[in-house]
């Protein structure tokens, strides 16, 4: 995958960021094209945000909140999933590919949950950059 | 030495365009173009949206006459979802055809035309202008700078918006006319009758009167006709027969979606305009000014040539006085300004008239539609000719495939041809001026492309 | 010394210009204040010198310029560049100018795709594409894509009064504020609130209500199912009144843009519809809600799938 490409990560405050935090201290290793961006909780992503960032070059971005069911806001989350959907079909008619964006739930104590997250995402942009690059070739 | 003359922009024209004279060695026009860079693609991008939605994205084809790109589309509309307008729909629409004729032949004469005449076609440019006529005579530009507004805002008042409609909805119209709308209405059109009348002794006076030489000569050419009757043989503008009248003054009536039978379209390389000619005459297409082949013109002038007679009294007085004067068919290229005044005066009657009749208050005003696959044609008259938009839909309703021949097309050809004439009997040995030039612009300002 | 004013159109239909003279006899105080010194509509000033010798393509000075229309050939770009140039103060004039407009719906195809429709559609008789136009650029660009714009207005067409007001207080040096509310802040349909939302129908039937009330009795198109896009469209249209297509019972299309400059109609609307809990996925053409604003990148021809 390309080196400049970047992924934005939203991480809310109490679980996924705790655990990107906790991935740190264990030193596990993840993508060095993730950016992580922290916010109180998934569900104030607006799609706006989303869209922002693919605009300004961002290959990939992801949204990642605490479980269902177990949202600091009680149903923050339940909005990102609401979103998501909204999300993923608007990319497809903006002219980007649905895959370019991710929703995941993870734990304040999953990080390796996160960075197995991180990983299929690099992966997945990776095998769109191969196939649109080989539109170009066509 | 050879070389280009370019007049570009041509202005006081309602859209884009440019003129390329070419001179040869002695100083002869040995060619004259008019490039009309009208590409917009929306042959392209309707395709797929929902039919139901065309009228109201193709206005934007043309912000001077945008009704009759909504409502020609609106009727073929129609034709694709297989639905007839209520009655009251059909009367509601053709109201707003002619109304919006209104300030469009106001806008084109007084605003555009008149002060070559009224200035003088050698003016210089800084005053050649609807400010220098202002300037002139005050009193006149602000009653018509008010009529032309009034037609406008007779529109917005009834049908919300003016500029842009969207009270034409597939199977009839959105909003019916209360009693007050219409007697406000027939107020103002009585209004518009009057200046109509004034406009057309204005300008028999101020103009006609006055340049009746070049009236026949600038930029005349020798064409066929196009435009819409019904059958009677009376002129229409919001629906009707089409009627081509060959050169030689013989016609055949069809309806609009036999188009394809008798009309074609030509791309040359140097222009982005597609221009339309008469293919059922069977002599195919010729731009060369000695010879030209399948060309017929649309527009004011050619509805009041191929038309028998006009249905309204003050209309119908002022056809016969002008067909007494200039016979039928009437050639001069500059006399397009004196048929788009007796149009004027018949749009004027013809509101009074269809508001004259209970029946436009009725409540039905629209019949629902049901999405499904077809195919429609819709025909007006448009300020600039005969406009005609044909779609196909899917089995959901939505735009597989459109085609759409707007009023300028067809008159690319003869303009072509009337700068041509315009521009060989003016410019010998290579010497021009700016009063040459405007002169040439003059006869494309006829057009009003 | 009078202001100068400059007035072009490039991708545009008129309708703008149309608008501002709609605005009657203010028009002539107008022109009374102002000097204008080009506007191919209504005066004879030509690029390359009223000889045409084919100078450059060159416009005089202004204290104001107007532009209509987005960007879609070169020869846009050099009008464009050449205002922005000449001119103190450049006004982005109609929605086509700000976000692309109508025109700006064909980005969702490459230029080859539409040149190669519009040349073979229809009866034309041989399949050839013009050699001599105008270069076209790969697409249609809202004129701030361009060049720096100091003021925008929105509007397809703009409101005359709106025009005119601006006009007048730059000439006269005095500050001005554009409507900032959406379409909905400004109608007066009576709204019911979430529970009355009806599912999306197309508009193949007319809105209910009673021909002999006012606007202000008719219950919100949005709830009664037709798709309205007043709450993601910048307001004004009405002036004072209510918008004008609400005036004629007929759902908002969104022709003024976005509430905020850099929005996103589709996603916005999409958003609302999922937040009051209505089925996005019944909207027949989602692309259409970006059919003022497509330019800023935001409409692309789809993507090749394999
Ligand atoms: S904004 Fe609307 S009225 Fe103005 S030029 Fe564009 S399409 Fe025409
Ligand atoms: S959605 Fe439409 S009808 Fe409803 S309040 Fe907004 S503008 Fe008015
Ligand atoms: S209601 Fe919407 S579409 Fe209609 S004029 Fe106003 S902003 Fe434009
Ligand atoms: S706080 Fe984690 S998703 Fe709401």
């Amino acid at each position: 995958m390309n080196r400049e490409q970047k992924i934005i990560a939203f991480c809310c405050n109490w679980c996924s960021y705790a655990a990107a935090d906790l991935a740190g201290i264990s030193r596990l290793q993840y993508p060095a094209s993730i950016r992580i961006i922290r916010v109180m909780c998934s569900g104030m992503v607006h799609p706006e945000m989303v869209m922002h960032a693919l605009a300004q070059g961002a290959a990939g971005v992801m949204i990642i909140g605490c479980h269902l069911g177990e949202c600091h806001y009680i149903k923050g989350n339940e909005m990102a999933l609401a979103r998501a959907e909204v999300i993923t079909d608007t990319l497809e008619d903006l002219g980007y590919a649905s895959e370019q964006f991710q929703l995941t739930w993870v734990s304040s104590a999953e990080p390796e949950r996160l960075v197995e997250a991180f990983r299929n995402m690099c992966g997945r942009l990776a095998v769109l950059q191969s196939e649109q690059s080989a539109d170009h070739i066509m | 030495m050879a070389q280009v003359i370019h007049i570009h922009p041509v202005t006081r024209i309602e859209g884009h365009a440019s003129i390329a004279i070419h001179l040869d060695d002695v100083g002869r026009v040995s060619d004259a173009r008019v490039e009309i860079a009208a590409l917009r693609g929306f042959e392209q991008f309707v395709i797929g949206r929902p039919a139901e939605e065309i009228p109201r994205i193709v206005s934007r084809i043309c912000g001077i006459c945008p009704w009759m790109h909504h409502l020609a589309a609106v009727k073929a509309i129609d034709g694709c979802f297989g639905v007839t307008p209520t009655p009251a729909g059909h009367r509601l629409r053709e109201l707003c055809q002619v109304l919006a004729h209104i300030h469009d032949k106001i806008l084109h004469f007084f605003f555009l035309a008149a002060p070559d005449f009224v200035l003088g076609p050698d003016s210089d440019y800084s005053v050649r202008n609807i400010m220098g006529m202002v300037r002139k005579d005050p009193e006149l530009a602000a009653r018509v700078v008010r009529m032309r507004q009034l037609g406008q805002m007779m529109l917005e008042r009834f049908a919300g918006k003016a500029i842009h409609p969207v009270a034409g909805v597939v199977g009839g119209f959105a909003k019916p006319m209360s009693n007050e709308e219409r007697q406000e209405l027939q107020r103002d059109a009585a209004l518009l009758l009057d200046f109509a009348s004034f406009a057309l002794d204005y300008a028999k006076d101020k103009v006609f009167g006055r340049f009746q030489e070049e009236m026949q000569s600038l930029g005349a050419i020798t064409t066929g006709f196009l435009g819409a009757v019904d059958a009677q043989g009376n002129l229409q503008l919001y629906d009707g027969l089409l009627r081509l009248m060959h050169p030689n003054g013989k016609s055949v009536d069809f309806p609009a979606s036999d188009y394809e039978l008798h009309l074609s379209e030509h791309v040359e390389p140097w222009s982005t305009a597609k221009m339309v000619y008469a293919k059922s005459w069977r002599e195919g297409f010729s731009l060369d000014p000695a010879a030209p082949k399948g060309i017929y013109r649309v527009n004011t002038l050619a509805r009041l040539n191929v038309c028998d007679r006009i249905a309204t009294p003050r209309a119908q007085a002022e056809l016969e006085a002008f067909r007494e004067q200039f016979g039928r068919p009437a050639q001069g290229t500059l006399l397009y300004h004196w048929a788009r005044l007796i149009e004027l005066v018949y749009a004027c009657e013809r509101t009074l008239e269809l508001l004259a009749d209970d029946a436009i208050t009725d409540s039905a005003i629209r019949n629902p539609a049901t999405p499904q696959a077809g195919r429609g044609i819709g025909h007006v008259e448009a300020p600039r000719g005969t406009l005609i938009h044909d779609y196909t839909t899917d089995d959901n309703g939505c735009i597989t495939k459109a085609n759409l021949i707007v009023g300028t097309t067809h008159n690319i050809a003869p303009m072509n041809l009337s700068v041509h004439q315009a521009a060989s009997s003016l410019i010998c040995d290579g010497e021009f001026d700016e009063e040459m030039l405007n002169r040439i612009e003059m006869a494309v300002r006829a057009y009003d492309p | 010394m009078k202001p100068k004013l400059n007035f072009e159109w490039l991708h545009a239909c008129s309708g703008c210009e149309i608008s501002m003279l709609n605005w009657g006899e203010q028009l002539l105080d107008l022109f009374d204040q102002v000097e204008i010194v080009h506007f191919p509509l209504l005066m004879d000033h030509k690029y390359g010198g009223q000889l045409g010798e084919g100078a450059p393509l060159s416009l005089p000075e202004a204290d104001i310029g107007l532009v209509s229309g987005g960007v879609a050939h070169q020869e846009h770009l050099q009008v464009l560049q050449e205002m922005r140039k000449q001119c103190r103060t450049l006004i982005a004039l109609g929605t086509c100018a700000t976000h692309g407009g109508i025109p700006a719906m064909r980005n969702q195809w490459s230029t080859a795709d539409t040149l190669h429709t519009v040349f073979t559609a229809g009866t034309v008789d041989k399949e050839i594409s013009p050699s001599s136009a105008p270069a076209f650029l790969d697409r249609v660009y809202s004129i701030d894509e361009k060049v720096r714009v100091d003021v925008s207005l929105p509007g397809c067409p703009p409101q005359p009064q709106l025009i005119g007001a601006v006009i007048k207080a730059l000439v006269n040096k005095d500050a001005f504020q554009l409507p900032q509310k959406s379409v909905c802040e400004t109608c007066p349909t009576i709204r019911e609130g979430k529970k009355k939302m009806a599912p999306v129908q197309r508009f193949l039937h007319n809105a209910d209500y009673d021909r002999d009330q006012p606007v202000s009795e008719m219950q919100c198109l949005l709830e009664q199912g037709l798709v309205c896009m007043g709450p993601v469209t910048a307001g004004g249209c009405g002036g004072k009144d209510t918008p004008l297509c609400l005036q004629a019972r007929v759902p908002c299309r969104g022709c003024y843009g976005p509430v905020q400059p850099g929005g996103n109609q589709l996603l916005d609307m999409m958003n609302a519809l999922a937040s009051n809990g209505i089925d996005h996925r019944a909207l027949v053409d989602r692309k259409s809600l970006l059919r003022f604003s497509g330019a800023h990148g935001l409409l692309k021809p789809a993507r090749k799938k394999n």
